[in-house]
């Protein structure tokens, strides 16, 4: 609907997801404030900004910790469902927030809102990983997370400035560092010991985490699987 | 002629435990009170529950006026005031007027226990509708509702279910004159908060504020509990207007956490006033000629600051909320202070 003189109420935080029935918007919201985890993540809010002075990615992004956690305390629902869709992928988990006086866990809030939009494959969590799809896979697969050739400065500007001189000469870099990886190339991770991997990839299915994996990308889901079933079968 | 006795004028927290304490230090006491009966301003607005200890108000205000009336060395007048005061430190002559009949005093040394007023919220700066809407309350209003375990919209007798606090009424506000902060508002809105939703279990409460000063243990007694266990919402910015919408009270305000402007329907909204210094403490500090502040209170501090029951006047005192805000606690503590004072400046005279 076009705001007219009529239906404009500058009172009202805009409605970003009219589509979406306040009910479900709501049905999301409990199913965070149910975690067992919640209680411990989040006390009451002084509003003293400390997380957000500490947190790396509140100077880089639209991404405040400190209203994250007092929109799960004042069970703003429609803030909530913003958030859920939006601000939880600007938070780079590194949990220097914890710091809280009151001892908050807004990270952890990230956390639980984000394994919740992940099992109600929100189309916007979809959305928002896609881009992922490759780190997963190392993560998952290999163990590791970054290789070397990822370090570019326009994904990951929360990394700092080094990134660009890093990136600009990888070439020297390794050369200068000799790194154990595993085709001594910088596209690739750093190498993981077999038995580790084992157990990572009996973790991922014994904990859950392959489901949600498919629930947000099946031919993701399904390339992994069959690598680590048949690693895991040859034991 | 140089007098042993020291007069109290006031009959509320400040001056019982000034008249108790000088007792018990073996001096002789007038306690004279405006009223009918004693307790103060707790007594006169139907406090409910005190923020310390949650102990309810009357029983701790009887326990304190029980030990003055049943001292021997205590004498209390009731509905009494002072006219005039004459002489110096170690013989003072008040003239007073007890029940209609006037009489005369002889003191060596006064404390000034005349306390203050809650703040009219009719001279707020903002457009809060206290003598237009009738769910426009304010903290002494619920206090008594509160006491009597009923609270209810004036308006229709119903239970309140959404209810909105409003801080620094009439207090930190250049336009009224009142600069200085009232220093209890904080507690006991957390504390009514607390009250209002153990007696509402269902109801949802917001206080909107400037800065909350919970001071000491009111953090750990009343803030933090406030939030975490009875899921009081504090949102910081103030409301502008009260405005009405059908039946209920709209309010309007920046919700600064969020960083926007903000409307929101209420069923009862509370006005957090603040103190002012009573009728009787203007009275009582111009007859006396004692120092005032700007703001009526009155001055005390002494030459070096740190003497926080002294005048302007050698052998008057001055304890509790007659000084400027003050809780029970302060005011308490000052009172034994000003009793010790009080004593020591007659046995300097006579000495």
């Amino acid at each position: 609907m076009p705001t007219t003189l009529e239906n404009w109420n500058p009172g009202k935080a805009e409605n970003r997801h009219p589509h979406v029935a306040y009910e479900e918007k709501e049905r999301l919201f409990l199913e965070v404030k149910n975690d067992m985890r919640y209680s411990d993540f989040l006390y009451g809010c002084y509003e003293c900004g400390i997380c957000v002075a500490t947190c790396p990615s509140a100077r880089f992004y639209d991404f405040s910790p400190r209203v994250i956690a007092q929109s799960m305390a004042r069970e703003d629902v429609e803030r909530v469902y913003d958030i859920i869709t939006e601000d939880i992928w600007n938070c780079a988990q590194c949990f220097s927030c914890v710091r809280c006086p009151r001892q908050n866990n807004p990270g952890g809030l990230v956390t639980i809102l984000r394994e919740v939009s992940l099992k109600n494959g929100l189309q916007e969590t979809k959305d928002a990983l896609q881009g992922y799809s490759r780190v997963i896979y190392k993560v998952m697969l290999k163990g590791n997370q970054v290789s070397p050739d990822m370090l570019q400065p326009d994904f990951f500007p929360d990394w700092g400035p080094w990134v660009t001189e890093f990136s600009a000469n990888m070439q020297v870099w390794r050369k200068a560092i000799p790194m154990d990886s595993i085709r001594g190339v910088t596209d690739a991770a750093w190498r993981t010991d077999r038995k580790t991997l084992l157990e990572l990839y009996t973790i991922w299915f014994e904990s859950g985490n392959m489901e949600i994996i498919k629930e947000l990308d099946e031919s993701l889901y399904d390339l992994l699987t069959e690598v680590m079933q048949e690693e895991l079968e040859e034991g | 002629m140089t007098s042993g006795k020291v007069l109290i004028i006031g009959g509320g927290p400040s001056g019982l435990e000034s008249a108790r304490c000088v007792a018990e230090l073996g001096g002789e006491v007038v306690l004279i009170e405006k009223r009918e009966r004693l307790g103060g301003t707790p007594d006169r607005e139907s406090y409910a529950k005190l923020t310390h200890h949650w102990r309810d108000a009357s029983e701790a205000m009887a326990e304190m006026a029980e030990s003055v009336t049943g001292n021997k060395k205590i004498e209390v007048k009731y509905s009494a005031e002072v006219k005039s005061i004459s002489g110096e430190a170690g013989s003072f002559q008040v003239q007073i007027e007890a029940g209609g009949i006037a009489e005369s005093i002889e003191a060596g040394a006064v404390i000034v226990a005349t306390g203050f007023q809650h703040f009219d919220p009719g001279r707020a700066t903002q457009y809060y509708n206290y003598y237009s809407f009738p769910d426009v309350i304010t903290l002494t209003d619920l206090e008594k509702m509160l006491k009597e375990n009923k609270v209810v919209r004036p308006s229709n007798g119903e239970t309140p279910k959404k209810i909105a606090f409003i801080q620094c009424v009439g207090s930190r506000d250049r336009q009224i004159g009142n600069e200085y902060c009232s220093k209890v508002c904080c507690g006991i809105a957390g504390k009514q908060a607390i009250e209002l939703r153990e007696q509402i279990p269902d109801s949802k409460v917001m206080i909107f504020y400037i800065d909350m000063r919970m001071y000491g243990y009111w953090e750990n007694e009343i803030y933090w509990p406030a939030q975490e266990k009875y899921k009081v919402n504090f949102v910081k910015g103030v409301i502008s207007e009260v405005l009405k919408k059908g039946d209920k009270l709209l309010i309007r305000g920046e919700d600064t956490t969020m960083s926007r402007p903000m409307e929101v329907t209420m069923d009862l909204v509370v006005l957090s006033v603040g103190m002012e210094p009573s009728a009787g403490t203007r009275a009582v500090a111009q007859l006396m000629g004692i120092q005032q502040n700007k703001y009526g209170f009155i001055e005390s501090g002494g030459a070096g600051g740190l003497d926080p029951v002294a005048t302007s006047r050698p052998g008057i005192f001055v304890a509790g909320a007659a000084s400027g805000p003050s809780d029970l606690d302060d005011s308490i503590a000052q009172a034994g202070l000003a009793a010790a004072r009080s004593l020591a400046s007659i046995r300097k005279v006579m000495a």
